[in-house]
């Protein structure tokens, strides 16, 4: 039997079709707007990201190998447990050469138990042998040109209008080009999210007006940061490039990178 | 009569040609984030989203709302650079509610940064662990908020 369709029928179904689709997209906005709320809460209010520029920049002369920096930036971003590092410490041993080689110097060792994180304990050399050694932190060098965004195939790692390099991890496919492409071994895939993930320049802090974690804690104020756009009177990191001869690490990749180094050695990469 | 008589694969090919890249801008509409574009090539909420978690550490200005005579005195000594949380260790928890405690410091934290090492540079202050009053606590001697070499 053959349900037959009356023009009052046709009509109303028209109409609740019509009703239906024209609350789609509403109930669709609604439903964004709640997930936003509450996703971003505790969003910082009031900050514009294109008002700032961020940088951070190292005084390798002096740090002290302490750990505080590597260790402060676990805790506070919740970085998985094992290798995996947002910022790290490496300690640079350059030994004397051996007598009558012609030589300026001998071997470069380079160490970093648990990046640093818990300091260093006596170098694997004696002290008698050592001609030169120093401590790095290293970090994200914050790309002027990041390869890692370049050759993110979903957009989801950007160079933000701050300065600072972001992964978005709702768009991270964990494809891992990025980590390939670094030159200087900043990402890492996270076991946790399955997601690429790298220093962030601690952005929850610094859109608050709080320093990154791990400057916060530098008992040296090896780490040095700022922003660009407001310089605070006395500014330390307008200091810092007044005061010293700084150089970029691995320049020849055009990267341009914005963490300047002072007193590192040609060794370090 | 026609009066363009074009060949019907033509026309089944422009109508599938407008049918995908149709479908395809329907698509990119529904699926691209409202905030695509904001700032860049990227999800421009993805930034205040970055920018909502919690902090572990409070910073210094959340310590001196209460213990500003702690950083008056340690100003006027070599341990000025250092902000509270190096030694004490995190405090976000602390700041928000003073119950909860930090952590109890013990000589570690101490011969962290100063026990000697050759990569240290030389302006800073080093003790050999076992040769500087081996035994005894580093508190009996020096005072971390107003350190000084001769005690």
């Amino acid at each position: 039997m053959k349900k037959k369709l009356s023009r009052r029928n046709l009509l109303t179904k028209l109409g609740l079709a019509a009703a239906a689709a024209a609350a789609a997209p509403a109930a669709k906005a609604a439903k964004a707007t709640v997930q936003k709320v509450l996703v971003t809460a505790d969003a910082p209010k009031g900050y514009d990201p294109k008002d700032h520029k961020w940088q951070m920049v190292i005084d390798a002369n002096r740090c002290i190998g302490c750990g505080h920096c590597a260790e402060a930036c676990k805790t506070e971003n919740h970085v998985p447990e094992g290798h995996y590092y947002r910022t790290w410490i490496e300690r640079y041993i350059v030994t004397k050469p051996k007598p009558g080689s012609a030589e300026t110097r001998g071997e470069v060792l380079v160490d970093s138990p648990e990046g640093g994180m818990r300091g260093f304990g006596p170098p694997p050399v004696p002290k008698e042998d050592i001609q030169q050694s120093f401590f790095v932190p290293k970090l994200c060098n914050l790309c002027e040109h990041s390869p890692c965004a370049q050759v993110c195939p979903v957009g989801a790692t950007f160079d933000t209008p701050d300065g600072a390099v972001l992964v978005d991890p709702k768009y991270c496919i964990g494809c891992g080009f990025c980590i390939q492409a670094c030159p200087y071994g900043c990402r890492f895939m996270s076991p946790v999210t399955r997601t690429a993930e790298k220093c962030t320049l601690c952005y929850h802090r610094i859109t608050r007006g709080l320093r990154p974690a791990c400057v916060e804690v530098c008992p040296t104020q090896s780490r040095i940061f700022g922003d660009l756009k407001h310089p605070l009177p006395d500014d330390p990191l307008q200091n810092f490039f007044k005061n010293n001869r700084v150089n970029t690490l691995k320049p020849h990749l055009g990267t341009e990178p914005r963490v300047a180094y002072a007193g590192i050695d040609k060794e370090v990469r | 009569m026609r009066r363009f008589n074009l060949p019907p694969q033509v026309v089944r090919l422009v109508l599938l040609t407008i049918g995908i890249v149709g479908s395809y801008m329907v698509a990119r509409y529904f699926l691209t984030p409202k905030s695509f574009g904001q700032y860049g090539w990227y999800r421009g909420d993805a930034l205040m989203e970055r920018a909502s978690l919690p902090r572990v550490y409070a910073g210094m200005k959340a310590c001196d709302e209460c213990h500003s005579d702690k950083l008056q005195q340690l100003a006027k000594f070599p341990h000025k650079t250092l902000s509270c949380e190096v030694c004490h260790g995190p405090g976000g928890a602390h700041a928000k509610d003073p119950d909860v405690k930090l952590a109890v410091l013990t000589y570690g934290h101490c011969v962290r940064c100063h026990e000697a090492n050759p990569t240290r540079p030389k302006w800073h202050k080093q003790i050999n662990i076992r040769e500087h009053y081996s035994g005894q606590k580093c508190t009996e001697c020096h005072v971390p908020h107003a350190p000084s070499e001769v005690p």
